[in-house]
């Protein structure tokens, strides 16, 4: 041992802890800095920061540091998801079932929409087929992290969550079903072509709804205080988390339908006052950040046209589905069309399905990736200015929120 | 400046107006959702009248004219049927009580119409914290001076009209220990109170003249009074009760109204003189902190009891009247509210029983439905 062991060796080691200090550093001056000045929402920032020091850019955080940030990543798609599901009220679809017939039509379109654009650009049907699947999904992190920093309510608001994570859900659903043709094309193992659609739907349904049992039941116990209630629930949630890796379930269905099922199976509102407060916000800093550094920006000139024209097609399946049942579910014209806008979003959620499907099948994946990357970054970028103005102009953002 | 005269209208006719809280069914907080469901209403054409508050959480529907009590419950209902569909549509809820109990003021957003807009400019945080929600009945007069009469005949009852309906036990968060905070929220603006005392409909406008060359006031509107007359519909208008947790309790309160009414008008039974007044803000102050089992002091009768028990023996003295207004039934109902406890008293026994605000305002809201 060197006699100036007490002297810090150089240069310091792959500990994940300094990079998070410095990510959340920047993208929380980031997010200031395009709140204030470019009146435009935090979250705009935080993905800025996040693709300027990833790899694919700077690289100040390389591809290493970015694999020791993963577990935070997984845990804060978690709570967002968990939240998302917690939101939205199941109820409701069946006070207004045109709302549900809405999110099937607007996920269908979109799905039919982008599968037949990349027919028509010569990309292979199942691979087609699964991009169009995973492009059924809005992004949960940015819809709800725009909602919370407009404090938005209302109708654009109230549908777009709804739809969001309906669409999540099918996304999933479609390319479980999927993974029976690509089962049939990579093995063709019949056993495993039935068996592993059903084990990742119906696992995940059965885990959540351990999951919200369990939680309802602590909550039961601890009574209404709510730091208690915060505490267990994150708890809980981190659990759920690492059970759906574990048992590789899925994380997007296991903590949706954890959130959902905890918020309907709670017949005496226990869940009223949960909010997430500072720590979901650290977490959506992380998350923003995160998804944007493992971004492949430098494929984005290569695929622009294709990546263009699947956004457009997504786009145009969406608004169909939205403005055709506008109203009939009791929405105005002029609010179908913002959210239209409000449910351009898609990241997160797109880019775990696209690497699930990636890690069962490691041959797919870069081909997945070729048709898809570029369409997401460009939507990366977009979508959630597109859905900020969506809900500034539907009238449902916090004035003082705002500035 | 045209003059402010008094229209003539079918004495003792009713009107009720009743002030709605929206919320959310996630946390039951107050939610912006007044535009959105006006428009979805708006498209077809729906009972009573449905308008825009001051806030984008607060609705204000209000009846037609009806003589008799059957009639206005039957389109209470009605308003409440169109307005509960609508709102389950937009996945909002709609709920009575004179107060949400723990929205905070500073989230409020305030309609965008001049009028209000003008209201938050003057009033700043006054008008954001009177997000309080009150039921208004009107009472036909057939003249200005008879409406002076009855203005200050009421003021005797409205104590019991304030205790009846009570149901703003809770405010930001807390027990206020008040059966009707509300009103102390309305206290606060300066033209509120009672009505300066003139029984002579020229008299009054004379004042009203004076208030307005003076550049206190630009209408009616800016009076804030317990009791108001509206000369543009011929009535008077009672403004005290906090809005019930039902329509069917609406309508009661305002059949009581009538029968008071008609039995003051009808009997004269009581001398109206400045000393009217005399106790009206302590009594009122009782009915507002301790409800129905508060105080009433009547230093005119030489009368000192509780606002329980002055309810019954009012509704002895109004019953000949009861009968020919056919509202014996709603009477009835009011002296089992009078007996077993208000709606504030309700309120706290549900608070007690589910243990947080947003489940109580989520109990108020089913009970809104007439579950």
């Amino acid at each position: 041992m060197s006699e100036l062991f007490f002297l810090p060796s150089l240069p310091p080691g792959a500990e994940a802890i300094p990079w998070y200090a410095l990510l959340l550093l920047v993208a929380a001056i980031a997010g200031e800095v395009v709140h204030r000045w470019l009146h435009l929402p935090r979250l705009l920032g935080w993905i800025a920061a996040g693709l300027a020091l990833g790899p694919h850019a700077s690289g100040l955080l390389d591809a290493k540091a970015l694999a020791g940030l993963r577990g935070v990543l997984d845990v804060a798609l978690g709570v967002v998801l968990f939240q998302l599901g917690q939101r939205v009220d199941l109820g409701w679809l069946r006070r207004n079932p045109w709302l549900l017939a809405t999110s099937v039509l607007e996920s269908a379109l979109a799905f039919a929409a982008v599968f037949v654009v990349l027919l028509l650009l010569d990309v292979r049907p199942l691979l087609a087929a699964l991009a169009a699947a995973i492009g059924i999904a809005t992004g949960p992190a940015v819809v709800l992290s725009l909602t919370r920093e407009l404090r938005a309510q209302g109708q654009v608001t109230e549908r777009m969550l709804l739809l969001t994570s309906l669409n999540c859900i099918y996304a999933f659903v479609a390319v479980s079903m999927l993974l029976a043709w690509l089962h049939q094309e990579y093995s063709d193992q019949w056993l495993s072509i039935v068996a592993h659609p059903l084990y990742l739907i119906f696992g995940s349904l059965i885990l959540a709804l351990g999951f919200a049992l369990a939680t309802l039941g602590l909550l039961a116990v601890l009574g209404r205080r709510e730091e208690a209630q915060f505490i267990s629930v994150i708890a809980l949630v981190v659990a759920a988390v690492y059970a759906a890796s574990m048992l590789k379930l899925s994380l997007v269905l296991v903590l949706l339908a954890y959130g959902g099922m905890a918020r309907a199976f709670d017949a005496r509102r226990r869940f009223a006052s949960l909010a997430f407060g500072r720590l979901g916000q650290i977490l959506f800093i992380l998350l923003f950040a995160i998804t944007a550094a493992t971004l492949e920006i430098e494929l984005l000139p290569v695929g622009a046209l294709a990546g263009a024209a699947l956004v457009a097609a997504r786009y145009a399946g969406k608004a169909l589905g939205v403005f055709a049942l506008a109203p009939v579910s009791g929405l105005s014209v002029r609010k179908a069309s913002l959210l239209s806008l409000g449910l351009m979003p898609m990241s997160g959620v797109a880019l775990v399905l696209m690497q699930d499907t990636a890690a069962l099948f490691p041959k797919l994946g870069p081909e997945l990736a070729a048709v898809m990357v570029s369409a997401i970054v460009m939507v990366e970028l977009l979508g959630p200015a597109v859905a900020y103005f969506a809900l500034v102009r539907a009238g449902e953002a916090d004035e003082s929120g705002r500035t | 400046m045209e003059a402010l005269e008094f229209k003539q209208s079918a004495p003792l006719t009713l009107g009720v107006e009743l002030e709605l809280q929206l919320v959310n069914t996630r946390d039951c907080d107050l939610t912006r959702a007044a535009s959105d469901l006006l428009a979805l209403i708006e498209k077809k054409p729906h009972p009573g009248e449905i308008k825009p508050e001051i806030t984008e959480s607060m609705i204000e529907v209000s009846t037609g004219i009806h003589a008799r009590y059957d009639a206005l419950l039957a389109e209470l209902q009605a308003i409440r049927g169109t307005l509960v569909a609508a709102a389950d549509r937009l996945n909002v809820r709609i709920a009575g009580g004179g107060a949400h109990p723990f929205q905070h003021w500073s989230d409020r957003r305030i309609f965008d119409r001049p009028r209000f807009q003008h209201v938050s400019q003057l009033y700043g945080y006054l008008a954001k914290q009177f997000t309080v929600f009150g039921q208004h009945i009107h009472v036909g007069c057939p003249d200005g001076d008879d409406a002076l009469y009855l203005l200050h005949a009421m003021a005797r009852y409205v104590p019991q009209l304030i205790a009846l309906s009570a149901c703003s036990p809770y405010y930001q968060g807390v027990d206020t220990a008040f059966d009707s905070s509300r009103l102390n929220a309305v206290f606060a603006f300066p033209l509120s109170g009672r009505a300066p005392f003139a029984v002579k409909w020229g008299d009054f406008t004379a004042y009203f003249e004076r208030m307005r060359a003076s550049g206190i006031v630009e209408s009616m509107k800016d009076f804030y009074w317990d009791i108001r007359p509206k000369p543009e519909f011929g009535t008077i208008e009672i403004r005290v009760c906090d809005t019930p947790l039902t329509v069917d309790r609406a309508a009661v309160l305002a059949a009581y109204a009538q029968a008071l009414c008609r039995w003051l008008l009808v009997e004269r039974p009581n001398r109206v003189g400045e000393e009217v007044y005399l106790a009206y803000t302590y009594n009122r102050f009782q009915a507002c902190r301790f409800g129905l089992e508060g105080e009433i002091v009547d230093p005119v009768a030489g009368v000192r009891r509780s606002i329980a028990e002055d309810v019954a023996v009012t509704l002895a003295a109004v019953e000949v009247h009861a009968r020919e207004l056919d509202c014996q039934e709603p009477l009835r109902a009011l002296e089992q509210i009078a007996r077993a406890g208000n709606d504030a008293r309700w309120m706290r026994e549900a608070y007690a029983d589910g243990g947080s605000l947003p489940d109580l305002v989520w109990q108020q809201s089913e009970r809104f439905r007439g579950m």
